[in-house]
């Protein structure tokens, strides 16, 4: 067995691409660790460049490139004897089959180990020294190594291992190398499938066994994982992950066992199949009619080429479709996305969304990896064909023209995308019709999968024969592709960002059924256009340069080429280059001209002067707006609006004020023009931020106002480079005031907000959002310093077919000139935040009657896109109950009416303006909803119109903790109306979506996790953490008392200007109605990051007579505050947790019989309970109401006491 | 319509020049070009099928210029190379068809006699419907020349056919291509004398990139007869009579070496041999190894 294993090695490493496959994976490996180009693993804010669960990230992602290169190792071994024929050498000898097979493998397998020793070299390499292009010494922690092999030993080795035995079964039983590269590929689609699982909280176990690469262990062991864990902890081997890997290891050593036992050492194997084969197809008969040679016509013009590459092509694309390889990719494919859409076919909140054509196309979206696979691939093959099978002499000697062959080859793979196009299609459609979607959108699947997705792979695919062509060497020219791809990504982490750089870019951005294509069609279409006409020019290139006959030298075939260079071909290149150089002069004059370009770097440095330039004047006094009227004419048709309009400017302050600070808007689609209404002149003027200091000659007073009018026009020339602007669009126009009207002063909104990118900047890193108690901060609201309370009068004019809304009250509808004006005005005082709206709309109208009948009745309004009326209902109740639930508790509706409009889905989220709420068509409208789901655009609506409560009656102040005022507060009033409307099972479905979200969001946190009363800014926090401290709460201290609680802070701050509310003054209240006892839940929930570690060790019960059972519970508790990188101490227990004890109920599910709060002291607990009904199980806070990283291990099935 | 090739010469990027200022007169007929393997056999045919470029000199075919018109050619070309091979999987007769396309011929109805015309004459009709991935050497030879006869050329070339083929095999394929047409010029290089022995009208032999000798057979034969002289001696001995004589060839017989000589007066010892073909081949080829080994 030596023999062979030293045979095998030295073979290798005589080998040059033993050493090639190293150094990509030691530059892979180097780069990942040492530069920012490549993000992987999910390092970031203060998770540590090389803490384990980084390099785990890293390795694992190489190794997903690796397995490539471990096909190509293992693979061959045993399949290298049978092609190179000396398995009848080999096994002549008195060699035993376990000495060959066992020295193949060893001998490969450590050839293996050094190959991708890389991986670990590399990134030590990358890491161990401060390299000059990084400034990262902050990001790194000590160097160590057992950083580095622990996840090799726990992925990486185990993995290779793995990989090795199951392609060396592949290689040694299949003997064709297409065998192994099916097994690479399946292995792949494990891991993508597994990662597919992942999102669904109750299949994380099952994606955590099943992906072949650890990967999916690894997310759901570490996926609560706090920063200070992720920095320190090691990846352990247990739990999921051991189990992982035993399973993986036993798939391993069994593929091993079938080598050895399948293996056939003898040599018939092969060549007696293909005999058998043969033998079927003599045709017996014998040719009587012996003919004489006819004589033919042989034909060269154009017909006879059309002839000519038509039945090429058609041979061509048989060729290919018979191909194993080819049906394994494109079944593999297609089964994926059956996968895919059944099992990752549901959102947050695991909801069903409908199964739309575009939603199909989006899961057919996956494909794309099969897709570029092929593409790569087949481009290769096909343009090898002829000489792979050394017919090349034979066919480049017949007389066809030289331009047929090429175009044949194009055309079969053309035709190969449309079929698997079409198989797709096909996919997408019966998809659909099982999810009982039945509407077909037939442009949809036709503009994304023939236009866009058929564009790219022909782009792809003569970008293929191009380099195929010109480097004459299949294995180079798929080395080329790859490097290709890589340098897109390098180019773009070096700045450059345009489209017109990289290759086959062109978006059609995301579908919209309101909107449609919309917009994007144009620069789509622009850019294909710019990309065709590169790729023709590659595509002549590639003809003039193709070999044809024996000559492959570069420098005959540019002498060939001159001779090919034929009238046709000339022309051809010529207006190819016309075409390539117009469209792209049309795209960078629509771009950089007509738009400004701006790549991210420019960007940032831009913010940063910003910020140098004019945070001086952040916290001058300026006078706030009062009062805001505006007309505003819409042209959706133009994608353009005009406004102008005035505010009332008031100084509310005690200073004089001399000078008006005005932020026009920073869109650069934006043009301002300002004025006043007494006598000024320009102070400065910052005309690269927009920004004007106008002197006032006759200063404001204290108490005096001033008159300003300006006029807006928002201007759609050509289009942009990337981010398009998806506010005013065709149909579904959504904009609000603080991108596109002046401003007053300085908005540090505007400044460079990531800690990693100030640094970069050389800007001192910031905190997010001022302090509770600054003065300056409690001045103003979490709308601004611009206003408190504004009067707002608006009138918005559109086009005829769509309907425009803005906040405030209908007065006046007209039309006028084929466009409809509307008139809106608010009776009282708002927040200084409005939206404008207009869209093509179908209405749903009701009302709703407040309980105090002298109220005036509520009229309520759905604005929603013909089509998507599924959930109107849910959001109309929504809006109805919300109405009833919080005036009855908190204080009455300030408006009559509230507005639902639905806008594209460009953004999803629903955002509440005083009696408007637009809701984005990507949520609530097409969700399907089921009757044991979470009734999401119910929850969502009710959430929203709490925000009139908590936003718009009373502002808070926009300082550390101003969330949990209205965020918070809205989820708690929209889960109150939710707990009365739904089953408990309902609520606790929503509240285990919102602890996981809570629990992943701190392990994604940038900076430093926040108690609730200090959150700013982050959603996690503020909306999920809420969700469950407050449900928590109101189970504590009761509903009632939450209300009454939450009834006189409204009562006390509704309305009122400055000094506005923080979370301070709502402890305050929640404290007021808190018992001494539980005192400390405030502390726990609000100022401080608590969390338990609850679970049953125990849970036994004794039948003790009829109907009376003896519960016997071990419970374990710990309580835990963490720091704001999640570093936890241990917490004296003195808390009051829920013990409870389930039986079976009627409906087979589990129904609490016993559930009530029990002191606990100390860390072990037992209970014995008496209960009535034959429990089932039984534990410590058994239905999650605390915040528990191991929810599940909060209760155990009882098991029945043995009788002693 | 003859083949006139001018002054040819190219040399391969690694030095080896294969051809040296080449000069041949090809008639219609059948044209044997011999040679050793490696003597620049196929790169002259290649050149001829416009699969190769020259570095200098012309060739002609009738009027056409074969370097510079070498669409014309191909439509007027069958060729057959040295060593090719199939698609595995697909038909004789789909093959033949497919090819048959390429070479023009757009109407499937002729396409449909003439292949079967074509596989009757290669008699490889019965097993048309069987993939070429079955086929012994033998009929893949046949199918070649099956697919270089396609739509009647005027210019056929067959590099090394026999090479390989058993002896009933290769009679068959002498005489398939002993009926190829009076029209037309074939071009059969081979390192075997016997092909050319059995079929040639006219003949060349060319080593080391160039041309020895070119005529005819018969009349090359005749330009040695009496000179050619043989004798039956020990393996000890083979260096000294290398040494003392011109020994053009030597060949076992029985085990033991038989040489001939070539010789203007018979050396002692040797007996009178009747020159055949061989003999001007082995003369021929010695002679220009020796000028080559003498040059350097």
């Amino acid at each position: 067995m030596l023999e062979f294993i030293r045979f095998e090695l030295n073979y290798r490493f005589s080998r040059p691409v033993t050493y090639i496959y190293f150094l990509i994976i030691f530059a892979m490996s180097f780069i990942a660790t040492s530069t920012d180009i490549v993000r992987a693993g999910g390092s970031g804010g203060k998770v540590m460049e090389n803490a384990p669960i980084v390099l785990s990230g890293i390795m694992l992602a190489i190794m997903i490139f690796g397995i490539f290169i471990a096909s190509a190792v293992m693979g061959v071994p045993v399949l290298r004897d049978f092609e190179h024929k000396t398995d009848s050498m080999i096994f002549t000898t008195p060699t035993s089959k376990l000495s060959y097979l066992g020295g193949k493998f060893i001998g490969s397998f450590l050839t293996l180990l050094v190959i991708t020793s890389g991986i670990v070299l590399g990134a030590m390499f990358g890491q161990a020294f401060a390299w000059p292009w990084l400034d990262n010494a902050d990001r790194l922690m000590e160097f160590s190594f057992i950083r580095f092999w622990n996840p090799y030993v726990v992925f990486i080795l185990p993995n290779l291992f793995v990989f090795s035995a199951i392609f060396f079964m592949g290689g040694s039983l299949g003997k064709r190398m297409v065998v192994v590269y099916a097994q690479g590929i399946t292995l792949f689609m494990g891991y993508l499938v597994a990662s597919s699982f992942l999102a669904q909280l109750d299949n994380q176990a099952m994606a955590a066994m099943l992906d072949p690469f650890g990967f999916g262990a690894l997310e759901v062991t570490t996926q609560y994982w706090t920063v200070a864990e992720q920095n320190s902890t090691l990846i352990p081997f247990s739990g999921y992950i051991l189990g992982n890997r035993l399973i993986w290891l036993a798939v391993g050593i069994f593929s091993l066992l079938l080598v050895y036992f399948k293996f056939n050492f003898q040599l018939a194997g092969n060549a007696g199949r293909k005999a058998k084969k043969n033998a079927t197809k003599s045709v017996r008969e014998i040719a009587n009619d012996i003919i004489e040679t006819p004589v033919v016509n042989q034909l060269f013009g154009l017909s006879a080429q059309l002839v000519q590459i038509r039945s090429l092509t058609w041979f061509y694309f048989k060729w290919i479709v018979k191909q194993g390889p080819f049906l394994f990719i494109a079944g593999a494919g297609v089964a994926f996305v059956f996968v895919i859409a059944f099992v990752g076919g549901t959102e947050g909140y695991d909801i069903e969304v409908y199964m739309t054509s575009s939603r199909a196309v989006s899961m057919i979206g996956i494909f794309n990896l099969f897709f570029i696979i092929i593409t790569v691939f087949y481009t290769g093959e096909i343009v090898w064909k002829e000489r792979d099978v050394k017919m090349n002499l034979i066919y480049d000697a017949l007389p066809y023209a030289n331009y047929v062959s090429l175009a044949s080859k194009f055309l079969g793979m053309v035709l190969m995308s449309i079929f698997i196009l079409s198989v797709l299609m096909f996919t997408g459609i019966a998809i659909q019709l099982i999810k009982g979607y039945p509407v077909i959108e037939w442009n949809i699947y036709f503009t994304n999968l023939f236009v866009d997705t058929l564009s790219v792979m022909v782009l792809y695919l003569v970008l293929g024969l191009f380099i195929q062509a010109l480097v004459n060497h299949k294995f180079v020219g798929f080395g080329l592709m790859f490097v290709f791809y890589m340098s897109l990504i390098v180019i773009n982490e070096l700045g450059v960002e345009h489209g017109m750089f990289f290759f086959a870019r062109a978006s059609l951005g995301q579908y919209s059924e309101m909107n449609q294509f919309g917009h994007y069609v144009t620069p789509f279409s622009w850019f294909n256009l710019y990309w065709f006409g590169l790729a023709a020019i590659m595509y002549a290139v590639a003809i003039l340069f193709t070999v044809r006959g024996m000559d492959s030298k570069f420098f005959i075939r540019m002498k060939l080429s001159k001779n090919r260079l034929n009238p046709q071909a000339v022309l051809t290149i010529v207006l190819a280059l016309a075409v390539f150089a117009g469209s792209g002069v049309f795209i960078y004059y629509n771009t950089n001209v007509l738009n400004e370009y701006q790549n991210s770097d420019d960007r940032k440095e831009q913010q940063a002067l910003f910020e140098r330039t004019l945070k001086q004047y952040e916290f001058m006094s300026q006078p706030k707006i009062i009062d805001t009227y505006l007309e505003v004419d819409i042209y959706p048709k133009s994608r353009d609006f005009t406004a102008s309009g005035y505010y009332i400017l008031k100084n509310k302050t005690q200073d004089t004020i001399a000078n008006i600070h005005i932020q026009e808007s920073p869109n650069t689609d934006v043009t301002t023009k300002l004025d006043f209404a007494s006598a000024y002149v320009i102070d400065t003027t910052y005309t690269d931020f927009r920004y004007t200091i106008f002197a006032l000659e006759q200063p404001l007073y204290p108490g005096d106002s001033i008159k300003m009018n300006f006029d807006v026009a928002f201007t759609t020339e050509g289009f942009k480079e990337g981010g398009s602007n998806n506010d005013v669009v065709y149909n579904g126009t959504f904009f609000n005031n603080s991108g596109y009207f002046p401003s007053l002063g300085y908005n540090d909104g505007f400044e460079i907000g990531s800690d990693d990118d100030r640094k970069e900047q050389d800007l001192e890193v910031k905190e997010r959002m001022m302090e509770t108690d600054d003065p300056r901060g409690v001045a103003n609201s979490l709308f601004g310093d611009d206003a408190d309370k504004i009067s707002f009068e608006v009138i918005i004019s559109t086009a005829e077919n769509q309907i425009a809304i803005a906040p405030g009250y209908l007065q006046k509808k007209w039309t006028e000139d084929d466009r409809t004006y509307y008139h809106y005005k608010m009776n009282t005082p708002m927040v200084n935040f409005y939206s404008i709206v207009s869209a093509e709309y179908e209405v749903m109208e009701d009302t709703w009657q407040p309980l105090v009948d002298s109220l005036p009745e509520v009229s309520l309004e759905i604005y929603y896109h013909k089509g998507h009326q599924y959930n109107l209902d849910r959001m109309m109740a929504g809006m109805k109950e919300a109405l009833t639930y919080y005036s009855e508790n908190f204080s009455p509706y300030q408006f009559t009416q509230l507005r639902i409009m639905e806008f594209p889905r460009y953004q999803s989220f629903a955002q509440s303006y005083a009696n408007t709420v637009p809701f984005s068509e990507g949520i609530g409208f097409i969700q399907n909803i089921k009757t044991n789901n979470v009734d999401l655009p119910f929850y969502v609506t009710a959430h929203e119109v709490a925000h009139q409560w908590w936003g718009h009656q009373v502002t808070e102040a926009g300082v550390k903790g101003n969330a949990m005022l209205s965020e918070t507060l809205s989820q708690y009033s929209a889960l109150m109306v939710m707990k009365h409307k739904f089953k408990p099972e309902i609520i606790k479905e929503f509240l285990k979506f919102e602890l996981n979200s809570y629990l992943m969001g701190r392990t994604f946190e940038q900076k430093k996790e926040q108690p609730l009363y200090q959150v700013e800014g982050q959603g996690y926090i503020h909306y999920r953490k809420g969700s469950l401290v407050m449900f928590a709460l109101q189970d504590y201290i009761s509903e009632d008392s939450v209300n009454a609680a939450l009834k006189r802070f409204n009562q006390d701050f509704a309305f009122k200007e400055a000094p506005y509310p923080t979370s301070k003054d709502l402890i305050t209240y929640y404290r007021a109605v808190t018992p001494d006892s539980l005192q400390y839940i405030i502390t726990d929930m609000f100022e401080t990051i608590t969390l338990f570690e609850n679970k049953t060790t125990e849970a036994e019960y004794e039948e003790i007579s009829d109907n009376e059972y003896l519960v016997n519970l071990s419970v374990n508790t710990i309580k835990y505050q963490a720091d704001s990188l999640g570093n936890e101490e241990e917490q004296i227990l003195k808390d009051w947790i829920d013990i409870g004890v389930f039986t079976e109920g009627n409906d087979g599910k589990d129904s609490l019989i016993y559930l009530q709060k029990h002191k606990i002291s100390q860390a072990e607990n037992d209970f014995v309970l008496t209960v009535g009904a034959k429990p089932t199980k039984a534990g410590i806070d058994p239905i999650n109401k605390l915040i528990d990283r191991n929810p599940k291990d909060n209760v155990k099935e009882l098991s029945e006491k043995e009788a002693i | 319509m003859n083949l006139s090739i001018k002054n040819l010469s190219k040399t391969y990027p690694n030095g080896v020049q294969a051809l040296k200022d080449v000069n041949l007169e090809i008639p219609v007929g059948m044209f044997g070009l011999l040679g050793p393997n490696g003597a620049g056999k196929s790169s002259l045919m290649r050149t001829i099928a416009t699969l190769q470029e020259a570095d200098s000199g012309k060739i002609t075919l009738g009027d056409l210029d074969v370097l510079t018109q070498k669409e014309e050619v191909r439509r007027i070309l069958g060729y057959l190379p040295q060593e090719f091979g199939v698609y595995p999987k697909v038909s004789a007769e789909d093959l033949l068809d497919h090819i048959a396309v390429l070479k023009g011929i757009t109407k499937s109805k002729e396409r449909k006699m003439l292949v079967k015309a074509l596989l009757q004459k290669t008699n490889l009709w019965q097993h048309r419907k069987k993939g070429l991935g079955g086929y012994s050497g033998g009929m893949k030879q046949r199918f070649g020349i099956a697919q270089a006869l396609i739509s009647d050329p005027k210019l056929i070339i067959v590099d090394e056919p026999t090479a390989g083929l058993d002896p009933a095999e290769r009679n068959r394929f002498l005489n398939l291509l002993s009926e190829l047409g009076e029209n037309t010029v074939v071009i059969l290089s081979t390192h075997i004398v016997d092909d050319v022995k059995e079929l040639c009208t006219n003949m060349a032999i060319i080593n080391q990139g160039e041309v020895l000798l070119t005529g005819n057979p018969i009349a090359s034969i005749k330009s040695i007869e009496g000179k050619i002289w043989s004798k039956t001696i020990d393996k000890e001995e083979l260096d000294q009579y290398k040494a003392n004589h011109n020994v053009i060839s030597e060949r076992l017989i029985s085990g033991k070496p038989e040489i001939h000589v070539y010789s203007d007066t018979k050396p002692e010892g040797f007996t009178a041999e009747t020159a055949d073909l061989e003999d001007v081949y082995f003369t021929k080829i010695k002679e220009s190894t020796q000028t080559a080994e003498a040059a350097v």
